[in-house]
This record gives structure tokens, sequence and C-alpha cells, in this order.
């Protein structure tokens, strides 16, 4: 990987890093609800998988979605727009922060959880019909592999040999529950082997090993031989929604020593050892920061959708 | 031109008809290939089309559903095959919470055209988990349209509809009637959803009856007519849209209604029809609507006693009768 890429990809973790602080402050103050689900500490697994895609193939989130879409090429105002639920975001504000849907960019995702895997086969099975190399990908969580919804898409993508990247990001608890408690067999990644496919657990915390498995799945994935499992390790570093009762279920410690890992540090770390000038890493950091801070402003000023607007579409026709 | 065709023949040549008009089209569902589907309803259609339009699927309603979410979205349009409606539960998810949101949610960007077709009620002795009527829950959903075809005509008109409706369909046959007869057009017969279909005339008593509870009411009828009560029965054909105007329109003529189904009353599609009446024809009505539904209990396995939970033309016969005393 050159330098400039090793860049991008830093830039696009500050940017999901500094996003999701802001959604967290306008969450504390009631402006983005509960339904918010921070993405701090898994930057590196949205940004080192969309890194290895092309624009056009297409994503399968969940209802920790942001992260996901920013790093698929959705524009920060309209996901700020969206969780603030005014008309701008990319699903006019009537989805909010777990469902929402970013057509132009591909990007779908719901607040079912294990219910994308399923619909990546589908929507590979289309893909593959298309015949143009696009691929699926769909990130779920270390929670979703339990879901009857994953086993039946898993196994249909699997005999069809439909193109589809399955990223699980494992970020060691579904929702309160640790989860050494609710899975059985560790890694995860080795529950690929059930659909005849290889499993890789990755070091989600590193966005280049992250990349480098990525792209090795991808390339699978788009000869043509099926489906790809990753396991992504990672950690969520603020609770499972904005304002979870956290010290319920883990440390302090533990969350520090997690930290401790923040991929967004070891990129910079990487960088500088490269020769990359300090100065340069302020310069990117602040000016991530100063056009997140106008398109928050600019989201701020949108209007909420009215009745009319928020029950339109129900059939298409009506 | 029409053909004399069963219901089964209909569904299979609507298929056939959307599948060659249409390679986006195909079929998916246990046992829809090698088989033919349990009733017949699509032999022959693995050899003529391929597996890429007819595809068995694993026992996996939740991966069927959901491919068919997906493929949908990306401009297939599929046929989901769910084989008993009772199946349908492990499909809800993909069903009801993606294929009838995500069309509003992308603010009419995104389309989700797909066909679940499956079949309902006693007739088999199937039992409690394999004979239920679970239309109900579906009315309620805003984003699904829910058709019950009652006869051949009907069966290949509304299938064709579904095919080429740009919104989720569910469209429930029933096994009692696959192997029914009747006149069906040729070529491209298609049936717009919210028509109501005037199955016989009458003057008396309006019944409103779907699915096989039609075939229950026209006989009912036909008793009723020996003894001097004329009944219109009026087929919604799909609950939702309904054809509320075609079913008001009968009884500010008759004065008095019977809404008949084979699910439960409470908590139903029968007490939906009842309000429409009551709201359309309110001062006309010369009685209070009646309603005769299926028992609230689990079907039993036995050929009388599969029966005997359900209405038949006696139940109906003697509810119209009390109509006219009171």
């Amino acid at each position: 990987m050159n330098q400039e890429q090793m860049l991008a990809l830093y830039r696009q973790m500050v940017l999901l890093r500094r996003f999701d602080e802001m959604c967290l402050e306008l969450k504390m103050k009631d402006l983005i609800m509960d339904g918010f689900h921070p993405y701090a500490g898994q930057e590196a697994v949205a940004v080192g998988v969309c890194a290895a895609l092309q624009p056009n193939d297409v994503m399968l989130s969940n209802h920790r979605p942001q992260g996901h879409a920013l790093a698929k090429g959705s524009t920060p105002r309209s996901i700020f727009a969206e969780l603030l639920g005014r008309r701008g975001g990319v699903s006019q504000g009537i989805g909010g922060p777990m469902q929402f849907i970013d057509a132009p960019h591909h990007f779908f995702c719901g607040s079912i959880v294990g219910s994308g895997v399923p619909i990546a086969a589908g929507v590979a099975l289309a893909l593959k019909r298309e015949g143009r190399g696009r691929i699926a990908v769909c990130f779920f969580g270390d929670g979703a592999s339990n879901t009857g919804a994953f086993h039946e898409g898993m196994n249909l993508a699997a005999i069809w040999k439909l193109p589809v990247l399955y990223i699980c990001e494992n970020n060691q608890y579904g929702e309160a529950m640790p989860v050494r408690e609710f899975v059985a067999a560790h890694p995860i990644a080795q529950r690929a082997a059930a659909y005849g496919l290889q499993g890789i657990t990755v070091d989600g915390m590193d966005v280049e090993a992250v990349y480098a498995a990525a792209q090795y799945g991808a390339t699978v994935v788009r000869s043509g031989q099926g489906p790809a499992f990753l396991e992504m390790v990672t950690y969520r570093f603020r609770g499972h929604y904005g304002g979870d009762p956290e010290h319920t279920y883990r440390t302090r410690e533990e969350v520090e020593e997690w930290r401790r890992r923040d991929p967004i540090p070891r990129q910079r770390a990487r960088l500088l050892a490269q020769g990359v000038a300090e100065d340069r890493l302020n310069a990117l950091e602040a000016e991530v920061a100063r056009a997140l801070e106008a398109d928050q402003a600019w989201a701020l000023e949108q209007p909420f959708p009215t009745v009319a607007q928020a029950t339109a579409h129900v059939l298409v026709g009506q | 031109m029409t053909k004399t065709m069963t219901y089964r023949d209909a569904i299979r040549e609507a298929t056939r008809e959307e599948m060659q008009r249409d390679p986006a089209v195909y079929l998916i569902g246990e046992d829809v290939g090698r088989w033919g589907n349990l009733f017949g309803a699509s032999r022959g259609l693995l050899e003529e089309f391929g597996p890429a339009q007819v595809k068995d699927c694993p026992i996996s309603e939740a991966a069927m559903a959901g491919c068919a979410v997906g493929s949908a979205i990306m401009g297939m349009r599929p046929i989901v095959e769910i084989m008993y409606i009772d199946f349908i539960t492990i499909a809800m998810d993909q069903m009801i919470n993606h294929a009838c949101k995500w069309h509003q949610l992308s603010c009419g960007a995104v389309r989700v055209p797909i066909v679940f077709r499956t079949q309902g009620g006693v007739g088999m002795r199937n039992s409690s988990q394999h004979s239920q009527s679970l239309e109900n829950w579906f009315v309620n959903i805003p984003g699904l349209i829910v058709a019950m075809p009652a006869t051949p005509a009907d069966a290949k008109g509304l299938l064709k509809a579904a095919v080429r409706d740009d919104n989720p369909v569910l469209l429930i046959e029933h096994k009692a009637l696959y192997f029914t007869k009747g006149e069906v057009p040729d070529g491209d017969y298609v049936i717009p959803f919210g028509v109501a279909d005037i199955k016989r005339p009458g003057s008396d008593v309006t019944i409103i009856a779907t699915s096989w509870m039609v075939l229950q009411a026209l006989a009912a009828a036909e008793r009723l007519a020996q003894e001097g009560i004329s009944c219109e029965v009026v087929d919604p054909r799909t609950l939702w849209p309904l054809d509320k105007e075609t079913l008001c329109q009968s009884v500010v003529k008759t004065g008095r209604c019977l809404v008949v189904t084979e699910a439960p009353a409470e908590g139903g599609w029968s007490g939906e029809a009842a309000a429409v009446i009551q709201e359309g024809c309110w001062g006309l009505l010369k009685r209070p609507v009646r309603r005769v539904c299926g028992m609230r209990t689990g079907i039993p396995y036995g050929a009388a006693l599969e029966r005997a939970v359900v209405p038949n033309d006696e139940w109906i016969a003697e509810a119209a009768r009390a109509l006219m005393r009171e």
C-alpha cells in the first residue's frame, strides 16, 4: 500500500470517529434518539473493507450503519440529516439512525439483527445474473451469527455460490451480553466451515490488516467461487446504544485496555514512522472536523418531513 | 376465448406465461422444480425454463423470502412459494420488516416486486400446523396487497396482476380448490386489485365470502333459492385493497349482510368487512351484520372433524335464514 492510500484510510477513520462523536453529542441533546448505535472503535472495519470494494458493489448493513454508509460513500450531511430526522437525509428523515436506504450509493440497512444475511444472498443472485462482476457485501455482528436468518442465508449463498463478502464484526458484545457467553465455539470464523467456506479471523483494530483481508475476500468472491467469510475482531468503545448503562456489563479497565488498540492512533503512528509530517496529519484532522461542522450546521437547518411526506410511498403508485 | 381448467392449472398457466413474458420473473420455493409443487402447480416448468427461473430452495423460508427481497430490489421479480401458509411464520421478518418497508424507506427509489404465493385452509387432514387460515395478520400490514382467489379464472388473473405489480403481494390459494374446475380466459387475463366480483346476483341477503368459502356460499345460495330467499354472493378477491363500493352497493340493495370466512372471527378481516358495511350502509341495514367464521380452535385431524370446525353451506344458510326471520 502506498502512502497516499494509507493516508486515505486514515482520513476516512478520522471522519467516521469525529462523525460518531458529534452524533453522540447530538444524542445527549436529545436531537438524535437512542436508536443511534455508536460505531467508535470499529472504524478500521468499515474503512478497510470499503477500500477493497468498487463503488457500485451493493452493501447490506445493520442497526449500526452510519460508519458503513460513510465508508461506502454516503455524504456526511445526508447521514447527519437522516439521524436528525430531517429532510435532506438519505431517507428524507423518515428512517432515522437504524434503518435508511441510500440507493445511489447502493446502500441498505435494517434494524432486525441477522436479516441482512439472506437479503445479501438475494442481491448477489441478481448481481450474478447481471454478470458485470459486482458483489454484495454484508456487515453483521457476533450476535447476528446466532440467528436463524444467518444460518439460512449463509447456507443459501454457499450452495448457490453467490458473490457475497460476509463481514462479521465481532465487537465482543451482543447488546449487554458478552460473546463468550452466547457463542459456544470460538473463533466465530470457524462457523464458515459449516457452509463449506473458509473463515478467516482478522485483527479488526488494524485498518491495513482489514484491507488486506477484504482484498483477498473480494477477489475470491468476484472470481465466482462463492461467498467469503471474514470475522473482524473489534470492540465498540461506547455503549450498545447512545447512553446505555455500560457499567452493568463491562469494566472501565476492559474498555481502557481495548482503547490502547484504537485503530486511529495506530494508523497515525504508522504514517509518522513512514515520514509523513505531523503537521500534515494535524491539518487533515482539522479539515475533516471543519467540514463536518459545516455538514452538521447544514443538517440542523433542514426542515422536518411533514406527515404527508412521511407517509408517502407506502405502495408504488400511492 | 376460454378454456375449462382446474385452479391448479390456472396457477401453472399464469406462472408459465409470466416467466415467458419476462425473464426477470423466477419461481423459488420448496420442491417447486423437481416435484413441480405439491399439487403440480409448477409441473414441467423446471424442464421448460431451467434452474435460473425455477429454483428449488432448501427448507429455509427466511432464506427464500430474504433472497426474494434482495433480488427484487435489484430488479428481479421473484415468485416465492411458501408451501403451506403455516410455514410463513419463518418468513415473516423478511416480508413484514423488509419487503413491506423498503419502498417507503427509500422514498420511492427502490421497488420490491415480490409475489408470495402460498395456500391455506382445511381439506387434506393436515391438522393444526398445516391447515390454518392466517390471512388476517397480513391485511393489517401497510405496504402489502393480499389476494385470495376462489376460482380458476381469478387464480390466473390475480396471479398475473401480482407478478406485474411493483409491490409485495401475498396471494393465498386454498388446498381444497386446486382441483376445482372453471372457465378461464385465454392469454393475457389480468384482474386489477381492489375489484370485487359478484359471483351470484340476488336481492334479499348479501353474502360476502372469501376463498373456499365462496363455494360454500354459492352452495348455500342455491339451497336458499329453493326456499325463496335470494342471495347475492360477493367475492372481494383482494382483502386489501378492498372494493368497499361494490360491497356496499350490494348491501344497499339487499339491506342484509353476512360475512363468511374460514378464519376465526376475532380480530379478523370479517370484522373489517362488517365495519365497512356499517359505515357505508348505516340506516339502510334491515338487520345488524352477521358473521359466519371458523371456530376459534386448532384444526383437528379427523376428516369429519376438520370440516366440522369451519363454515359450510348449512351454517351459512342457517345464518341467512336467521337474518330473514329476525
